[in-house]
């Protein structure tokens, strides 16, 4: 029997009904919603002031991946704080320093987390505030809290006045090295100025003690900003950037080639881990034994020691610092922002006070568990004060010595660059290091040029 | 009894203009989950950020997004990163894709020589072992091949006496050396998956083709240019589109393997649109929108001419 016309016999969809019938409207439909007028969908909200507090949900902190691994007392911690409130305790969803998700929850008014452990200023602080992700402590932190905190690290969380980072793990750039190299190579004493740090790396070569005298960590603000506040820590434009340009910076620039030449070969390489920040070539170096002195904050000395044979023979000291040089560093904490549009503030509050000053946490870090020897310090004077009057057992010789640095190191400024600049600037310095540029003013003015042409490019 | 018969003619009718608008409507049914994924996840991120692309939006900004039209563009156009990026990526894919490309053609004709089946199925599990292995373990594994301290490829270089311990080569930090040393991870890891799509390909051969061409006096190059390739066409055509957008796309390897510095060849245009778009300054995610874009237009442009080079000549 003959189909009467139109009739659509063939039950399979072809390409053209699913095209004109589907695609077509469902497209134009996407296209009208994509096309967001300006000032709708794209808009981000204006600043509004600090929400009352709703409390729907357990205490919700979120740490960074690292702390956890390098601090196993958390989990002790939050066990304990789980006996006077709930708490559920989560590991960031972020890779390297992102705060992307951070961002596009506080763009819809909302917070999965209350308290983020893992800000550190010089780094996201800056655009967590100006995208209006975080809010000061200032209404939470008791007053004792606040006095308590070293004033150096106060400064370094503060922006405008309100206090924007809970601080909570410190970082120095420092000296370290291997005590049984350096006396097989004959040399009995501390590295003071820079001009011993390549002499004795010098003899440790020539001596056949290991195959490099010294190793950093390339990135700028572990190596150039440090090796630049030993010299002077004024070396900062009136808006936060860092001065590549200045005397200061360019004879740090100097000395990182002296060491790039004692040092290894792949020293300059970036790490294979985490936008490259970790897992450097630095830290395989100093962790096989191949060099003796390492420039880098402190804990990474202590975490790659561990794996000595012999890990009393880590030695950590000062940054040296030139002959006249002001004989600063670089120091950063690591700490905890307060989410805008998070809940239980009073909470978050209680909680970090408790996280920052237990015990545990910083006999731990100091002297080591199986598992992590992070060396990192705690950000209050009252801490301090009790180990000067009453030391504990467990304390180590080198603590005096790394904290005494914090009183002449300065924190790098707070600004949207803060990290970035580095990153920028760095293929453009390392020329010189490398012998590609004869010239470190010509080097140096690049990076300074690079820098402020992607600054104006983004805006 | 007519009007019945009637009746039931027209129910009848009635019943199967149902039933057919029913069994057309089913099909739809069973498309809503696909569609919903495709459109959601594939169509509107696309189209959105084409709209971004034409706008000033700056992620961690707080005043709405404002109309430039072709600006971002004409500023990507002139940005001396993006254009070394786009060309940073050109190179690696011109080291990856004839790795990727003829290598497993090679082992994919030599292993459907095997007539043994246990030893068959035995090459083919060996060279499906890296394609099972996750990612990141992927990573781990070469980070550790091609460390320069610890890492065994220098190790056994300088114990041969090719290399002392200055010298050795760094892989990963050598700007001459560390986009092929990302290829050749590469072409490890994608060998058995690729290996299989040929075999398929082969599989469909008739043998009676070759078995014509031997009486004719073909020889093994005959064989393979004239009777194996031209019937691997539409296999090489899927692999070459494929794989040359996953080449000239590659992130993942890039930040965990190069970071951020620009001096070196991992800081390619992906890298430089997720640099811009995620780290600097207030996230600039309207430029960087334009620089996915031009690269973008730049691979449809020769996978419109990869489908010329390999149309059907029948």
């Amino acid at each position: 029997m003959a189909h009467a016309p139109g009739r659509q016999t063939d039950r399979r969809l072809s390409r053209r009904q699913l095209l004109v019938e589907v695609g077509a409207p469902v497209v134009g439909g996407l296209l009208a919603v994509s096309m967001a007028p300006a000032g709708g969908a794209l808009a981000a909200p204006a600043r509004v002031a600090p929400l009352a507090q709703t409390t729907s949900r357990p205490l919700t902190p979120t740490f960074y991946q690292w702390i956890i691994d390098l601090h196993p007392s958390v989990p002790q911690v939050n066990d304990a704080f789980k006996a006077t409130a709930p708490l559920n305790f989560q590991i960031a969803p972020v890779q390297g320093f992102g705060i992307d998700r951070f961002v596009a929850e506080a763009r819809d008014k909302n917070s999965t987390w209350d308290v983020y452990v893992g800000m550190t200023p010089f780094v996201e602080m800056s655009s967590l505030i100006a995208a209006d992700v975080i809010e000061p402590w200032d209404n939470y932190i008791p007053q004792d809290v606040l006095n308590d905190l070293i004033p150096s690290i106060r400064n370094e969380c503060t922006v405008d006045g309100h206090l924007y980072s809970w601080p909570f793990l410190l970082d120095i750039i420092i000296m370290g090295w291997n005590a049984g190299q350096s006396s097989q190579a004959g040399i009995s004493s501390m590295p003071m100025t820079w001009d011993d740090v390549l002499a004795d790396s010098q003899q440790v070569v020539t001596s056949g003690a290991a195959p490099y005298g010294v190793v950093f960590d390339a990135h700028g603000w572990r190596s150039l900003a440090p090796i630049t506040h030993s010299i002077s820590t004024n070396v900062y434009t009136p808006d936060l950037f860092f001065d590549f340009t200045s005397d200061p910076a360019i004879q740090a620039l100097d000395v990182m080639k002296k060491m790039k030449a004692l040092s290894a070969p792949n020293v300059l390489n970036p790490g294979t881990t985490d936008a490259g920040v970790n897992d450097t070539p630095d830290e395989n170096a100093f962790a096989a034994q191949q060099a003796t002195y390492y420039v880098k904050y402190q804990n990474a000395p202590l975490r790659f020691a561990a794996t000595w044979p012999d890990p009393n023979q880590l030695q950590l000291g000062p940054l040296p610092k030139p002959q006249g040089g002001e004989g600063a560093t670089v120091f950063w904490t690591t700490g905890a922002c307060l989410f805008k549009y998070g809940q239980n503030k009073d909470q978050a509050a209680a909680y970090m006070k408790t996280l920052s000053y237990d015990p545990g946490i910083w006999k731990d870090s100091i002297s080591g568990t199986p598992t992590a020897h992070p060396g990192q310090l705690p950000p209050y004077q009252s801490i301090y004060a009790g180990w000067n009057a009453s030391p504990p057992d467990w304390m180590q010789n080198w603590v005096p010595l790394v904290f005494s640095q914090l009183q002449v190191a300065r924190a790098i400024p707070n600004q949207k660059f803060g990290l970035t600049q580095f990153n920028i600037g760095q293929p453009y310095w390392e020329k010189y290091i490398t012998g590609e540029e004869s010239d470190p003013h010509v080097a140096m003015q690049a990076a300074f040029d690079a820098v402020q042409a992607q600054a104006k490019q983004s805006g | 009894m007519a009007s019945t018969t009637t009746l039931g003619l027209r129910s009848g009718v009635a019943t199967g203009r149902a039933a057919a608008l029913a069994r057309r409507n089913t099909g739809w049914v069973f498309l809503i989950p696909t569609l919903v994924f495709f459109i959601g996840w594939q169509v509107y991120p696309i189209l959105r950020v084409l709209w971004m692309s034409f706008t000033d939006f700056h992620f961690l900004r707080n005043q709405p997004a404002n109309w430039v039209g072709l600006q971002n563009y004409a500023a990507a156009l002139a940005d001396p990163v993006m254009w070394t990026g786009l060309w940073r990526a050109v190179i690696f894919t011109a080291l990856f894709l004839p790795g990727m490309i003829f290598l497993p053609m090679l082992l994919a004709i030599l292993v459907d020589r095997v007539t043994q089946p246990v030893l068959a199925t035995t090459y083919r599990l060996i060279l499906l072992i890296p394609a099972v292995i996750p990612g990141p373990l992927i990573f781990v594994l070469w980070k550790w091949l091609y460390n320069f301290n610890i890492g065994p490829i220098d190790y056994l270089l300088v114990q041969t006496g090719l290399v002392t311990a200055q010298t050795a080569p760094q892989w990963l930090g050598d700007p001459r050396l560390i986009l092929p040393a990302i290829a050749i991870m590469e072409v490890w890891w994608g060998l058995g998956y690729h290996t299989m799509f040929y075999l398929a390909g082969l599989a469909g051969i008739p043998h009676e083709l070759f078995e014509a061409a031997r009486v004719d006096g073909s020889n093994e190059w005959n064989l393979f240019w004239h009777v194996t390739l031209p019937r691997l066409r539409p296999i090489l055509l899927v692999l070459v589109v494929l794989r040359f957008g996953t080449a000239m796309a590659v992130i993942d390897e890039y930040l965990i393997l190069g970071g951020f510095n620009r001096a070196l060849p991992t800081y390619t245009w992906t890298v430089y649109m997720w640099d811009t778009a995620f780290q600097l300054g207030d996230w600039f995610q309207g430029y960087a929108a334009a620089i996915g874009w031009i690269g973008a237009a730049a691979m449809l442009v020769v996978v419109a001419g990869l489908f010329w080079v390999f149309r059907s000549r029948d």
